[in-house]
C-alpha cells in the first residue's frame, strides 16, 4: 500500500435505500489518471462524492492527500479541483466574479493561466453566470478547478452533454495538467472513448460493485476476441478465463479476460481469428460477464 | 470564523444584492406611505410588512433551497470548506443581507412613528416588537430553509411563518401593556414590552444556533 497515494479508498460501503456501493477500495498515485467507468446508477458519482467528503461512508476509510474524509475535507480541499456536469456556478454572478471569488480563496491561483483558458474556452468575465449554456458552464467550472493547479483533479462526468468540440477541449486540457506528474485525475465517465485516450488506469464499476481496477494496458491486452470454426460434430474443448460465448453451430466466438498463447494451444487449429476489444467492448463484456456471475 | 469563512458571507452579500436592495426600498417608501394617513397608512403599512416577510422568504429560497436545488452548493463544497464552516457562514451571511434590509424597514418605521403628528409616538414599542419579530421570523425560515430537504417542508415553513405574524399582531397587539398605551403620545416601555423582546430574542438566538448544532453535524451534505 502506497503512502504516497493521492487517493485511497479502503473498503468503502455506502447504503441507501435502493442501492449499495459495496466495498470500493483503489488508489490513485500521483502523475496517474484513473478513468472511473460504469453505466448509470453504477455508484461512480456517490464515490466521487465520497472522495470530496460532501457525502460520508457507512464503512471503510477514504484519505485524500493524506486527509482523512470527511473529517479533514476543508485542509484536502486545498488541493482539489473539483467538476461535475450537473454542478452549477453561482446564480447572479459574473464569471469574473467566480475567478476573483476563487483567487481569493487559492493562493496558488495562475491568473495567467485562467486567462488562457478564457481564450481557449471563448469565454468571457461579464458573462452572468445564469446566461452560460451547459457546456459553457462545465468550461467556466473546469477553468476554476484547473486554475488553482490543484494537486488532484476529481471530475464527475465532465463530458455528460457536451459536443465533441467541447469535449476535446477539455481533454486537451487535462493532457496539459498532466504535464507535471506531481497532479493527479480521478474522472468518471461511461463515454468509453474519452477514458481510452486519457487514462493510464481504469475502474469498472457496475451495481455499486467496483469489478476490476487495471492499467489501461493490461486491460487492453488482456481481453481479447478468439473466432473459431468448429469441425462438423467437433465439441469445443473447455477453456479457462472464457467470460462469454457467442454463435451457435460450427462458428463460434469467444470473449477471454485472460488471454495468452495457452489458450490459442488448447484451441490447435480451430482459430479463425484473434481480435483485439475496444475499452467500450471489454467494458460491457465485463458489466455482462459480471451481472450473470452475481445474479444468474 | 477563517477567511474562507469571511468571503462566504461576502459571498452571499453580492449575490443578494439586488433583493436587498429591492426589499430595503420597498419597505422605506413603504413607511413613507404611511406618513399620508387614513387607506395610505393601512395600505403602506400592509406594503411595509409583506416587503419585510417577501424578503425573507426570498433570501432563505435563493440562499438555501435553490443553492441545494440547482446544484451551485456542490460548487461551494468543492472549496475548502467544512460543512460546520458552510453552515456557519451561511446562517450569518443570509442573517445579514435579511439585516441591512430590515434595518431599513425598521428605522423608516421608527422614523415614521417620531416624525408623523398623525400617529401617536406610543405606537413606538409596538412597531419595535413587530419589527423584532419580523427578525425572528426570518431566523425560523432560515433555521427550517437549512433543515429542510424538501420543497413540502419548506414551503409548509412558509405558510407557518407568514401565518405566525397575523397572529402575533392580534396576540400582542391586545396585550393590556400594550394596547393601553398604543395612543399615548410618549411611548410607554413596560415589563410586557420587554418580555415581549426578551421571547424574540431568546427565540432568535435558538433560531439561529440549531443548524449549528443538527445540520452542521449531518454526514451527507448533498
Amino acid at each position: 500500500m502506497s503512502t504516497t497515494a493521492h487517493l485511497r479508498l479502503r473498503g468503502v460501503s455506502k447504503a441507501y435505500r435502493f442501492f449499495q456501493l459495496q466495498g470500493i477500495s483503489f488508489e490513485l498515485e500521483p502523475g496517474e489518471v484513473m478513468g472511473l467507468v460504469g453505466p448509470n446508477g453504477a455508484g461512480k458519482s456517490t464515490t466521487i462524492r465520497m472522495a470530496m467528503g460532501m457525502l460520508a461512508p457507512d464503512a471503510g476509510e477514504i484519505r485524500v492527500l493524506g486527509h482523512a474524509m470527511p473529517s479533514a475535507q476543508a485542509e484536502a480541499k486545498r488541493d482539489i479541483g473539483y467538476v461535475s456536469a450537473d454542478m452549477r456556478l453561482v446564480p447572479n454572478a459574473t464569471l469574473g466574479w467566480h475567478m476573483d471569488f476563487v483567487s481569493s480563496v487559492y493562493p496558488g491561483w495562475d491568473a495567467g493561466y485562467a486567462a488562457t483558458l478564457l481564450r481557449r474556452f471563448n469565454l468571457h468575465p461579464q458573462q452572468a453566470t445564469q446566461t452560460l449554456s451547459h457546456g459553457e458552464q462545465v468550461k467556466a467550472a473546469m477553468l476554476l478547478a484547473l486554475a488553482r493547479r490543484p494537486r488532484l483533479l476529481m471530475l464527475d462526468e465532465p463530458g455528460n452533454g457536451l459536443d465533441p468540440v467541447a469535449r476535446q477541449e477539455l481533454l486537451t486540457e487535462f493532457m496539459d495538467v498532466l504535464r507535471d506528474d506531481s497532479r493527479s485525475i480521478l474522472f468518471s465517465s461511461h463515454n468509453t472513448v474519452d477514458v481510452e485516450r486519457i487514462s493510464d488506469r481504469i475502474a469498472f464499476m457496475d451495481r455499486g460493485r467496483l469489478l476490476e481496477n487495471s492499467d489501461k494496458e493490461e486491460f487492453l491486452e488482456r481481453w481479447r476476441r478468439i473466432e473459431v470454426q468448429l469441425e462438423p460434430g467437433a465439441v469445443l474443448p473447455v477453456l479457462p478465463d472464457i467470460v462469454a460465448q457467442a454463435g451457435e453451430g460450427r462458428f463460434r466466438t469467444l470473449t477471454t479476460n485472460r488471454f495468452d498463447g495457452a489458450q490459442l494451444a488448447l484451441l490447435g487449429d480451430v482459430v479463425r481469428g484473434v481480435q483485439r476489444m475496444s475499452l467500450e467492448e471489454i467494458f460491457v463484456a465485463n458489466v455482462m460477464h459480471h451481472r450473470e456471475t452475481h445474479n444468474p | 470564523m477563517n477567511g474562507i469563512a469571511f468571503r462566504l458571507i461576502a459571498k452571499e452579500l453580492h449575490v443578494h444584492r439586488w433583493m436587498m436592495l429591492a426589499t430595503g426600498t420597498a419597505a422605506a417608501l413603504s413607511a413613507l406611505a404611511c406618513a399620508f394617513g387614513g387607506v395610505a397608512f393601512n395600505i403602506g403599512s400592509i406594503a411595509w410588512i409583506t416587503a419585510v416577510i417577501a424578503g425573507g422568504v426570498m433570501l432563505a429560497i435563493y440562499g438555501v433551497a435553490n443553492e441545494r436545488k440547482e446544484q451551485s452548493l456542490q460548487f461551494i463544497l468543492s472549496l475548502p470548506v467544512s460543512v460546520p464552516q458552510y453552515v456557519r457562514s451561511k446562517t450569518l451571511g443570509l442573517l445579514l443581507c435579511f439585516a441591512l434590509p430590515w434595518l431599513v424597514a425598521t428605522l423608516s418605521a421608527v422614523m415614521l412613528v417620531l416624525a408623523s403628528p398623525a400617529i401617536p409616538d406610543g405606537m413606538l414599542p409596538f412597531v419595535l416588537a413587530l419589527a423584532g419579530f419580523l427578525l425572528t421570523n426570518f431566523a425560523i425560515v432560515l433555521c427550517a430553509a437549512l433543515h429542510a430537504r424538501s420543497e413540502g417542508v419548506m414551503t409548509a415553513a412558509i405558510i407557518l411563518t407568514n401565518m405566525s405574524v397575523s397572529i402575533f399582531m392580534f396576540v400582542v397587539g391586545a396585550l393590556p401593556g400594550i394596547r393601553s398605551h398604543l395612543d399615548a403620545a410618549a411611548p410607554v416601555w413596560n415589563a410586557t414590552v420587554f418580555n415581549v423582546l426578551l421571547v424574540e430574542a431568546l427565540v432568535l438566538v435558538l433560531a439561529v444556533l440549531l443548524p449549528q448544532l443538527t445540520v452542521a453535524r449531518r454526514r451527507d451534505f448533498l
